[in-house]
Protein backbone atom coordinates (compact mmCIF):
# COMPACT_ATOMS: atom_id res chain seq x y z
CA UNK A 1 0.00 0.00 0.00
CA UNK A 2 2.64 2.21 0.76
CA UNK A 3 4.25 1.98 -2.58
CA UNK A 4 0.53 2.63 -4.07
CA UNK A 5 0.42 6.20 -2.65
CA UNK A 6 3.63 7.44 -3.34
CA UNK A 7 2.78 5.90 -7.12
CA UNK A 8 -0.57 8.00 -6.50
CA UNK A 9 1.31 11.11 -5.15
CA UNK A 10 3.86 10.88 -7.59
CA UNK A 11 1.84 11.06 -10.58
CA UNK A 12 -0.24 13.76 -8.92
CA UNK A 13 2.85 15.71 -8.93
CA UNK A 14 3.84 15.34 -12.07
CA UNK A 15 -0.01 16.00 -13.18
CA UNK A 16 0.72 19.58 -11.27
CA UNK A 17 3.98 20.34 -12.71
CA UNK A 18 2.38 19.22 -16.58
CA UNK A 19 -0.65 21.51 -15.98
CA UNK A 20 1.55 23.97 -14.98
CA UNK A 21 4.19 24.12 -17.43
CA UNK A 22 2.53 22.51 -20.50
CA UNK A 23 1.39 25.78 -22.37
CA UNK A 24 4.76 27.72 -21.71
CA UNK A 25 8.17 27.35 -24.19
CA UNK A 26 10.11 28.12 -21.21
CA UNK A 27 8.38 25.49 -18.88
CA UNK A 28 10.85 24.73 -15.90
CA UNK A 29 13.45 27.61 -16.79
CA UNK A 30 10.66 30.07 -14.69
CA UNK A 31 11.16 28.61 -11.28
CA UNK A 32 14.62 30.22 -12.33
CA UNK A 33 13.90 33.45 -14.19
CA UNK A 34 10.69 34.40 -11.76
CA UNK A 35 13.31 34.96 -9.00
CA UNK A 36 15.87 36.56 -11.03
CA UNK A 37 13.90 38.82 -12.55
CA UNK A 38 12.64 39.96 -8.98
CA UNK A 39 16.34 40.29 -8.19
CA UNK A 40 17.29 42.35 -11.02
CA UNK A 41 14.16 44.62 -9.98
CA UNK A 42 15.41 44.78 -6.54
CA UNK A 43 18.81 45.86 -7.50
CA UNK A 44 17.91 48.35 -10.08
CA UNK A 45 15.58 50.27 -7.46
CA UNK A 46 16.88 49.03 -3.90
CA UNK A 47 20.58 48.78 -4.18
CA UNK A 48 21.21 52.35 -3.26
CA UNK A 49 18.82 52.86 -0.90
CA UNK A 50 20.35 50.13 1.16
CA UNK A 51 24.07 50.06 0.29
CA UNK A 52 24.60 49.91 3.85
CA UNK A 53 24.49 46.18 3.24
CA UNK A 54 27.40 44.11 2.07
CA UNK A 55 26.60 42.08 -1.16
CA UNK A 56 23.38 43.29 -1.89
CA UNK A 57 22.18 41.16 -4.43
CA UNK A 58 23.07 37.77 -2.29
CA UNK A 59 21.18 39.59 0.82
CA UNK A 60 18.55 40.13 -1.48
CA UNK A 61 18.37 36.29 -3.46
CA UNK A 62 19.05 34.33 -0.35
CA UNK A 63 15.25 35.93 0.43
CA UNK A 64 13.89 36.44 -1.90
CA UNK A 65 13.77 32.70 -3.67
CA UNK A 66 12.47 31.11 -0.54
CA UNK A 67 9.42 33.67 -0.68
CA UNK A 68 8.53 33.02 -4.13
CA UNK A 69 8.49 29.21 -2.80
CA UNK A 70 6.48 29.97 -0.29
CA UNK A 71 4.32 32.46 -2.16
CA UNK A 72 3.67 30.08 -5.11
CA UNK A 73 3.12 27.18 -2.59
CA UNK A 74 0.23 28.89 -0.70
CA UNK A 75 -1.53 30.01 -3.75
CA UNK A 76 -1.41 26.56 -5.05
CA UNK A 77 -2.76 24.75 -1.95
CA UNK A 78 -5.24 27.73 -1.11
CA UNK A 79 -6.99 26.06 -4.58
CA UNK A 80 -5.82 22.90 -4.00
CA UNK A 81 -9.02 21.11 -3.24
CA UNK A 82 -10.91 23.47 -5.57
CA UNK A 83 -8.98 22.76 -9.04
CA UNK A 84 -9.40 19.07 -7.73
CA UNK A 85 -12.85 18.88 -7.40
CA UNK A 86 -13.82 16.38 -10.05
CA UNK A 87 -11.39 13.94 -8.65
CA UNK A 88 -12.58 14.16 -4.87
CA UNK A 89 -16.51 14.08 -5.90
CA UNK A 90 -15.65 10.68 -7.96
CA UNK A 91 -12.93 8.40 -5.62
CA UNK A 92 -12.32 8.19 -2.82
CA UNK A 93 -8.92 8.70 -1.51
CA UNK A 94 -7.52 10.27 1.44
CA UNK A 95 -7.75 14.24 0.39
CA UNK A 96 -4.60 14.74 2.12
CA UNK A 97 -2.59 13.21 -1.35
CA UNK A 98 -3.71 16.55 -3.13
CA UNK A 99 -2.17 19.31 -0.94
CA UNK A 100 0.56 17.13 -0.28
CA UNK A 101 0.80 16.43 -4.07
CA UNK A 102 1.03 20.32 -4.70
CA UNK A 103 3.76 20.98 -2.38
CA UNK A 104 5.29 18.34 -3.75
CA UNK A 105 5.51 19.91 -7.17
CA UNK A 106 6.68 23.51 -5.66
CA UNK A 107 9.21 21.89 -3.99
CA UNK A 108 10.52 19.75 -7.20
CA UNK A 109 9.98 22.89 -9.23
CA UNK A 110 11.41 25.63 -6.26
CA UNK A 111 14.90 23.43 -5.92
CA UNK A 112 15.55 22.92 -9.77
CA UNK A 113 15.31 26.83 -9.62
CA UNK A 114 18.00 26.43 -6.33
CA UNK A 115 20.31 24.64 -8.04
CA UNK A 116 21.02 27.15 -10.28
CA UNK A 117 21.12 29.81 -8.03
CA UNK A 118 23.59 28.40 -5.89
CA UNK A 119 25.60 28.98 -8.43
CA UNK A 120 24.40 32.44 -8.76
CA UNK A 121 25.15 32.85 -5.20
CA UNK A 122 28.51 31.54 -5.15
CA UNK A 123 29.29 34.09 -8.01
CA UNK A 124 28.00 36.85 -5.75
CA UNK A 125 29.84 35.87 -2.96
CA UNK A 126 28.37 33.48 -0.88
CA UNK A 127 30.77 31.96 1.39
CA UNK A 128 31.58 27.80 0.54
CA UNK A 129 31.70 25.88 3.73
CA UNK A 130 30.25 23.06 5.73
CA UNK A 131 27.18 25.04 7.11
CA UNK A 132 25.49 25.31 3.59
CA UNK A 133 24.62 21.98 4.42
CA UNK A 134 22.12 23.34 7.20
CA UNK A 135 19.75 24.14 4.12
CA UNK A 136 18.72 20.95 3.66
CA UNK A 137 16.80 21.04 7.08
CA UNK A 138 15.80 24.43 6.52
CA UNK A 139 14.37 23.66 3.60
CA UNK A 140 12.08 20.76 4.96
CA UNK A 141 11.27 22.79 8.15
CA UNK A 142 9.81 25.69 5.70
CA UNK A 143 8.21 23.56 3.04
CA UNK A 144 6.40 22.19 6.45
CA UNK A 145 5.56 25.27 7.65
CA UNK A 146 3.83 26.62 4.23
CA UNK A 147 2.29 23.70 3.84
CA UNK A 148 0.70 23.90 7.09
CA UNK A 149 -0.20 27.22 6.11
CA UNK A 150 -1.42 26.52 2.90
CA UNK A 151 -3.75 23.44 3.79
CA UNK A 152 -5.50 25.82 6.37
CA UNK A 153 -5.95 28.54 3.19
CA UNK A 154 -6.97 25.34 1.09
CA UNK A 155 -9.52 23.87 3.43
CA UNK A 156 -11.02 27.49 4.60
CA UNK A 157 -11.29 28.37 1.01
CA UNK A 158 -13.85 25.81 -0.07
CA UNK A 159 -15.98 26.84 2.65
CA UNK A 160 -15.86 30.47 1.73
CA UNK A 161 -13.98 31.53 -1.47
CA UNK A 162 -13.45 35.07 -0.16
CA UNK A 163 -10.35 33.15 1.63
CA UNK A 164 -8.01 32.80 -1.54
CA UNK A 165 -9.18 36.28 -2.56
CA UNK A 166 -8.17 37.83 0.91
CA UNK A 167 -4.59 35.89 0.66
CA UNK A 168 -3.74 36.86 -2.70
CA UNK A 169 -4.76 40.87 -1.29
CA UNK A 170 -2.38 40.42 1.75
CA UNK A 171 0.30 38.65 -0.06
CA UNK A 172 2.11 41.74 -1.16
CA UNK A 173 1.76 43.77 1.89
CA UNK A 174 2.97 40.31 3.49
CA UNK A 175 6.18 40.58 1.03
CA UNK A 176 6.95 43.99 1.53
CA UNK A 177 6.76 43.35 5.70
CA UNK A 178 9.07 40.34 5.60
CA UNK A 179 12.50 41.64 5.51
CA UNK A 180 12.90 40.33 1.86
CA UNK A 181 14.71 43.81 0.26
CA UNK A 182 15.92 45.10 3.98
CA UNK A 183 17.46 44.39 6.68
CA UNK A 184 15.11 44.90 10.03
CA UNK A 185 17.76 47.72 11.21
CA UNK A 186 16.41 50.36 9.19
CA UNK A 187 13.22 49.94 11.36
CA UNK A 188 12.27 51.77 13.65
CA UNK A 189 13.06 50.76 16.83
CA UNK A 190 9.66 50.41 18.28
CA UNK A 191 8.34 48.70 15.53
CA UNK A 192 10.98 45.89 15.49
CA UNK A 193 8.92 43.94 18.03
CA UNK A 194 5.64 43.57 15.33
CA UNK A 195 8.39 42.21 12.41
CA UNK A 196 9.28 39.77 14.92
CA UNK A 197 5.66 38.39 14.77
CA UNK A 198 5.73 37.56 11.75
CA UNK A 199 6.92 34.13 11.43
CA UNK A 200 8.97 34.49 7.84
CA UNK A 201 11.27 37.02 9.76
CA UNK A 202 12.66 34.35 11.80
CA UNK A 203 12.61 31.61 8.99
CA UNK A 204 14.28 34.68 6.84
CA UNK A 205 17.08 35.30 9.49
CA UNK A 206 17.99 30.89 9.54
CA UNK A 207 18.37 30.86 5.70
CA UNK A 208 20.39 34.13 5.76
CA UNK A 209 22.68 32.79 8.86
CA UNK A 210 23.10 29.81 6.34
CA UNK A 211 23.60 31.47 2.66
CA UNK A 212 24.15 34.80 3.16
CA UNK A 213 26.74 35.12 6.76
CA UNK A 214 27.75 31.41 6.31
CA UNK A 215 27.13 30.54 9.98
CA UNK A 216 25.24 28.02 11.44
CA UNK A 217 22.07 29.17 12.15
CA UNK A 218 20.86 30.80 15.31
CA UNK A 219 19.84 28.54 18.03
CA UNK A 220 17.38 31.04 19.27
CA UNK A 221 15.80 31.17 15.89
CA UNK A 222 15.88 27.80 14.93
CA UNK A 223 13.44 27.02 17.96
CA UNK A 224 11.29 29.42 16.87
CA UNK A 225 11.00 28.09 13.56
CA UNK A 226 10.26 25.03 15.24
CA UNK A 227 7.59 25.76 17.79
CA UNK A 228 5.73 28.02 15.06
CA UNK A 229 5.77 24.99 12.50
CA UNK A 230 4.37 22.81 14.76
CA UNK A 231 1.67 24.81 16.12
CA UNK A 232 0.70 25.73 12.59
CA UNK A 233 0.87 21.98 11.57
CA UNK A 234 -1.23 21.25 14.58
CA UNK A 235 -3.64 23.65 13.85
CA UNK A 236 -3.88 22.90 9.90
CA UNK A 237 -4.50 19.30 10.68
CA UNK A 238 -7.94 19.75 12.89
CA UNK A 239 -8.89 22.49 10.66
CA UNK A 240 -8.46 19.69 7.89
CA UNK A 241 -10.04 16.95 10.26
CA UNK A 242 -13.09 19.18 11.05
CA UNK A 243 -13.80 20.13 7.61
CA UNK A 244 -12.86 17.66 5.50
CA UNK A 245 -16.28 15.78 5.35
CA UNK A 246 -18.03 18.90 4.20
CA UNK A 247 -15.87 19.10 1.27
CA UNK A 248 -18.08 17.66 -1.18
CA UNK A 249 -20.98 19.90 -0.67
CA UNK A 250 -19.36 23.03 -1.12
CA UNK A 251 -17.56 21.67 -4.50
CA UNK B 1 -28.03 -17.44 1.04
CA UNK B 2 -26.44 -14.82 -1.37
CA UNK B 3 -24.04 -12.66 0.69
CA UNK B 4 -24.55 -8.82 1.29
CA UNK B 5 -22.05 -6.62 -0.10
CA UNK B 6 -23.94 -3.37 0.55
CA UNK B 7 -25.91 -2.62 4.14
CA UNK B 8 -27.22 1.18 4.53
CA UNK B 9 -29.25 1.16 7.64
CA UNK B 10 -31.58 4.26 8.36
CA UNK B 11 -28.87 6.54 5.66
CA UNK B 12 -29.25 10.62 5.84
CA UNK B 13 -27.09 12.80 4.17
CA UNK B 14 -27.47 16.27 3.85
CA UNK B 15 -25.31 18.81 2.38
CA UNK B 16 -24.17 22.07 3.87
CA UNK B 17 -25.08 24.67 1.76
CA UNK B 18 -23.17 28.66 1.71
CA UNK B 19 -26.49 30.14 1.46
CA UNK B 20 -25.23 33.78 1.06
CA UNK B 21 -23.04 33.01 -2.33
CA UNK B 22 -21.36 36.39 -3.44
CA UNK B 23 -24.32 37.53 -5.20
CA UNK B 24 -24.50 40.80 -3.39
CA UNK B 25 -22.86 42.36 -0.65
CA UNK B 26 -25.94 44.03 -0.20
CA UNK B 27 -27.87 40.89 0.37
CA UNK B 28 -25.22 39.89 3.28
CA UNK B 29 -25.76 43.43 5.13
CA UNK B 30 -29.74 43.18 4.60
CA UNK B 31 -30.61 39.62 5.59
CA UNK B 32 -28.63 39.20 9.15
CA UNK B 33 -24.53 39.21 8.42
CA UNK B 34 -25.25 37.27 12.49
CA UNK B 35 -26.81 34.04 11.10
CA UNK B 36 -25.08 31.22 10.42
CA UNK B 37 -23.96 31.39 6.35
CA UNK B 38 -24.77 27.92 6.22
CA UNK B 39 -28.04 25.74 6.04
CA UNK B 40 -28.25 21.96 5.78
CA UNK B 41 -30.03 20.40 2.58
CA UNK B 42 -31.29 17.37 2.97
CA UNK B 43 -30.64 15.04 -0.15
CA UNK B 44 -30.93 11.49 1.41
CA UNK B 45 -34.14 10.77 4.04
CA UNK B 46 -33.17 7.52 6.16
CA UNK B 47 -32.34 5.29 3.27
CA UNK B 48 -32.39 1.38 4.07
CA UNK B 49 -30.78 -1.17 1.21
CA UNK B 50 -28.75 -4.10 1.32
CA UNK B 51 -27.21 -5.38 -2.26
CA UNK B 52 -26.32 -8.68 -2.64
CA UNK B 53 -23.16 -10.30 -4.25
CA UNK B 54 -23.80 -10.83 -7.89
CA UNK B 55 -27.09 -8.45 -8.00
CA UNK B 56 -27.65 -5.96 -10.74
CA UNK B 57 -29.38 -2.93 -8.67
CA UNK B 58 -30.88 -0.01 -11.49
CA UNK B 59 -31.36 3.30 -9.33
CA UNK B 60 -34.37 5.17 -11.55
CA UNK B 61 -35.36 8.90 -10.30
CA UNK B 62 -36.02 12.46 -11.58
CA UNK B 63 -32.89 14.82 -11.77
CA UNK B 64 -31.86 16.03 -8.51
CA UNK B 65 -33.39 13.45 -6.26
CA UNK B 66 -30.36 12.21 -4.63
CA UNK B 67 -29.57 9.18 -7.00
CA UNK B 68 -25.34 10.14 -7.54
CA UNK B 69 -25.61 10.96 -3.87
CA UNK B 70 -26.52 7.33 -3.22
CA UNK B 71 -23.49 6.15 -5.58
CA UNK B 72 -21.01 8.55 -3.77
CA UNK B 73 -22.20 7.63 -0.09
CA UNK B 74 -22.16 4.28 -0.81
CA UNK B 75 -18.47 4.78 -2.06
CA UNK B 76 -17.23 6.00 0.59
CA UNK B 77 -16.95 10.00 -0.49
CA UNK B 78 -19.47 11.02 1.17
CA UNK B 79 -19.83 10.18 4.99
CA UNK B 80 -23.47 10.39 5.92
CA UNK B 81 -24.98 12.42 8.92
CA UNK B 82 -26.26 9.92 10.77
CA UNK B 83 -26.93 5.70 9.69
CA UNK B 84 -24.10 3.40 8.86
CA UNK B 85 -23.25 2.15 5.40
CA UNK B 86 -21.28 -0.74 5.44
CA UNK B 87 -19.90 -2.46 2.31
CA UNK B 88 -17.86 -5.09 2.48
CA UNK B 89 -16.29 -5.83 -1.06
CA UNK B 90 -13.33 -3.38 -2.09
CA UNK B 91 -15.04 -0.17 -3.52
CA UNK B 92 -14.21 1.29 -7.07
CA UNK B 93 -14.74 5.15 -8.18
CA UNK B 94 -17.91 6.21 -9.28
CA UNK B 95 -18.17 6.15 -13.16
CA UNK B 96 -19.69 8.82 -14.11
CA UNK B 97 -19.14 11.55 -17.02
CA UNK B 98 -16.10 13.12 -17.14
CA UNK B 99 -15.08 12.54 -13.73
CA UNK B 100 -11.78 12.17 -12.54
CA UNK B 101 -10.32 12.98 -15.95
CA UNK B 102 -7.54 15.75 -16.37
CA UNK B 103 -8.56 17.95 -19.47
CA UNK B 104 -5.23 19.43 -20.36
CA UNK B 105 -3.72 15.82 -20.01
CA UNK B 106 -3.67 13.16 -22.69
CA UNK B 107 -5.77 9.85 -22.76
CA UNK B 108 -2.70 7.28 -21.76
CA UNK B 109 -1.54 9.80 -18.92
CA UNK B 110 -5.17 10.07 -17.75
CA UNK B 111 -5.28 6.16 -17.80
CA UNK B 112 -1.96 5.76 -15.56
CA UNK B 113 -3.14 8.82 -12.87
CA UNK B 114 -6.48 6.95 -12.45
CA UNK B 115 -4.73 3.30 -12.02
CA UNK B 116 -2.98 5.37 -9.47
CA UNK B 117 -5.26 7.07 -7.67
CA UNK B 118 -7.70 3.53 -7.71
CA UNK B 119 -4.76 2.15 -6.14
CA UNK B 120 -3.93 -0.12 -9.16
CA UNK B 121 -0.79 0.76 -10.37
CA UNK B 122 2.05 -1.40 -10.79
CA UNK B 123 4.77 -0.91 -13.04
CA UNK B 124 4.71 -4.37 -14.84
CA UNK B 125 1.18 -4.52 -15.40
CA UNK B 126 0.67 -1.07 -17.03
CA UNK B 127 1.40 -1.46 -20.40
CA UNK B 128 -1.01 -4.31 -20.75
CA UNK B 129 -3.65 -2.38 -18.88
CA UNK B 130 -3.36 0.03 -21.32
CA UNK B 131 -3.65 -2.30 -24.29
CA UNK B 132 -6.79 -3.73 -22.83
CA UNK B 133 -7.93 0.19 -22.38
CA UNK B 134 -7.35 0.81 -25.93
CA UNK B 135 -8.34 -2.83 -27.60
CA UNK B 136 -12.13 -2.29 -25.93
CA UNK B 137 -12.53 1.96 -26.44
CA UNK B 138 -11.65 1.65 -29.56
CA UNK B 139 -9.63 4.85 -29.17
CA UNK B 140 -6.34 5.02 -31.20
CA UNK B 141 -3.12 5.32 -30.05
CA UNK B 142 -3.06 8.31 -31.75
CA UNK B 143 -5.51 9.36 -30.48
CA UNK B 144 -4.90 8.38 -26.53
CA UNK B 145 -2.00 10.47 -26.84
CA UNK B 146 -3.90 13.86 -27.28
CA UNK B 147 -5.14 15.67 -24.73
CA UNK B 148 -8.58 14.83 -23.37
CA UNK B 149 -10.23 18.25 -23.61
CA UNK B 150 -10.23 17.53 -27.57
CA UNK B 151 -12.16 14.48 -27.07
CA UNK B 152 -15.92 14.56 -27.69
CA UNK B 153 -18.38 13.31 -25.29
CA UNK B 154 -19.14 10.16 -26.83
CA UNK B 155 -14.72 9.58 -26.55
CA UNK B 156 -15.08 10.67 -23.12
CA UNK B 157 -17.07 8.07 -21.65
CA UNK B 158 -15.33 5.45 -23.97
CA UNK B 159 -11.99 6.45 -21.98
CA UNK B 160 -13.47 6.28 -18.86
CA UNK B 161 -15.75 3.62 -19.11
CA UNK B 162 -12.95 1.42 -20.57
CA UNK B 163 -9.97 2.24 -17.62
CA UNK B 164 -12.28 1.04 -15.02
CA UNK B 165 -13.36 -2.25 -16.57
CA UNK B 166 -9.97 -2.54 -17.64
CA UNK B 167 -9.07 -3.01 -13.54
CA UNK B 168 -12.26 -5.62 -12.95
CA UNK B 169 -13.71 -4.12 -10.25
CA UNK B 170 -16.13 -6.02 -8.09
CA UNK B 171 -18.11 -3.15 -7.71
CA UNK B 172 -19.26 -1.39 -10.54
CA UNK B 173 -21.27 2.22 -10.29
CA UNK B 174 -22.06 3.69 -13.16
CA UNK B 175 -23.66 7.05 -13.11
CA UNK B 176 -25.16 7.85 -16.41
CA UNK B 177 -22.44 6.95 -18.61
CA UNK B 178 -23.60 4.75 -21.31
CA UNK B 179 -25.82 7.63 -22.58
CA UNK B 180 -23.50 9.82 -24.76
CA UNK B 181 -22.16 6.36 -26.48
CA UNK B 182 -23.10 5.22 -29.87
CA UNK B 183 -25.02 2.49 -30.36
CA UNK B 184 -22.20 -0.01 -30.82
CA UNK B 185 -20.30 1.42 -27.93
CA UNK B 186 -23.51 0.68 -25.88
CA UNK B 187 -24.17 -2.58 -26.86
CA UNK B 188 -20.54 -3.67 -26.32
CA UNK B 189 -20.75 -2.15 -22.70
CA UNK B 190 -23.75 -3.75 -21.70
CA UNK B 191 -22.51 -6.99 -22.86
CA UNK B 192 -19.12 -5.88 -20.33
CA UNK B 193 -21.39 -5.39 -17.85
CA UNK B 194 -23.32 -9.33 -18.49
CA UNK B 195 -19.10 -10.26 -18.14
CA UNK B 196 -18.74 -8.96 -15.06
CA UNK B 197 -21.61 -9.82 -13.70
CA UNK B 198 -21.51 -13.20 -14.53
CA UNK B 199 -18.03 -12.87 -12.80
CA UNK B 200 -19.80 -12.45 -9.40
CA UNK B 201 -19.27 -8.57 -9.69
CA UNK B 202 -22.08 -6.45 -8.14
CA UNK B 203 -23.56 -3.88 -10.46
CA UNK B 204 -25.07 -0.23 -9.47
CA UNK B 205 -26.50 1.24 -12.47
CA UNK B 206 -27.83 4.48 -12.78
CA UNK B 207 -29.80 5.52 -15.71
CA UNK B 208 -32.45 7.31 -16.94
CA UNK B 209 -33.07 5.12 -20.03
CA UNK B 210 -35.74 2.92 -18.45
CA UNK B 211 -35.03 -0.06 -20.93
CA UNK B 212 -31.12 -0.06 -20.29
CA UNK B 213 -32.11 -0.04 -16.73
CA UNK B 214 -34.59 -3.12 -17.43
CA UNK B 215 -32.21 -4.69 -19.83
CA UNK B 216 -28.99 -4.65 -17.32
CA UNK B 217 -30.78 -5.38 -14.28
CA UNK B 218 -32.69 -7.66 -12.29
CA UNK B 219 -33.41 -5.32 -9.29
CA UNK B 220 -34.08 -1.52 -9.05
CA UNK B 221 -35.19 0.85 -7.41
CA UNK B 222 -36.90 4.62 -7.64
CA UNK B 223 -35.47 7.74 -5.41
CA UNK B 224 -37.64 10.43 -5.26
CA UNK B 225 -37.13 13.34 -3.07
CA UNK B 226 -34.43 11.47 -1.57
CA UNK B 227 -36.56 8.20 -0.33
CA UNK B 228 -36.52 4.99 -1.92
CA UNK B 229 -40.26 4.77 -3.03
CA UNK B 230 -40.47 1.19 -4.73
CA UNK B 231 -37.75 -1.74 -4.25
CA UNK B 232 -38.56 -4.44 -6.35
CA UNK B 233 -37.74 -6.12 -10.03
CA UNK B 234 -36.39 -3.42 -12.09
CA UNK B 235 -39.89 -3.72 -14.09
CA UNK B 236 -41.69 -2.51 -11.48
CA UNK B 237 -39.22 0.02 -10.97
CA UNK B 238 -39.52 1.33 -14.23
CA UNK B 239 -43.25 1.02 -13.55
CA UNK B 240 -43.26 3.50 -10.88
CA UNK B 241 -40.68 5.70 -12.62
CA UNK B 242 -42.88 6.28 -15.45
CA UNK B 243 -45.72 7.00 -12.68
CA UNK B 244 -43.45 9.88 -11.30
CA UNK B 245 -44.34 12.00 -14.48
CA UNK B 246 -47.96 11.49 -14.56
Amino acid sequence: MISQKSYLVYFLIYKNLQLKYKHSLLGFAWSFLHPLFYLLVFNFVFSKAFSQIEHYSLFVISGLIFWIYFSNSCNQLSQTFIRNSHLIKSLNVKKLVYPVSEQGSELVSFLAGFVLFIFLMLYLGMHVNFNLLYILPIIVLFSVFTFSLGLILGALNVFFRDVGILWNTLNPALFYLSPIAYGLDIIPEKYVFYFKLNPLYHFFYIIRDVLYSGTAPSLHHVLYCLIITAVCFGIAMLIYRKMRNGFISNL
Amino acid sequence: MEKSVIQLNDVSVSYLHNKRGIYSIKDFMLKGAFLSPFEHKQVLHNINLEVYKGQTLGILGKNGEGKSTLLRTIAGIIVPDTGTCKVTIEISPVLALGAGLELELTGLENIKIYMALSGRYQKNTIASLIDTVAAFSELSMEQLKMPVKMYSTGMLARLAFSTVMATQPNLLMIDEVLAVGDKGFQEKCKKRIHEVKNAGATVLFVSHNPEEVMEVCERGICLKEGKIICDSTSQDAVKEYYNLFN
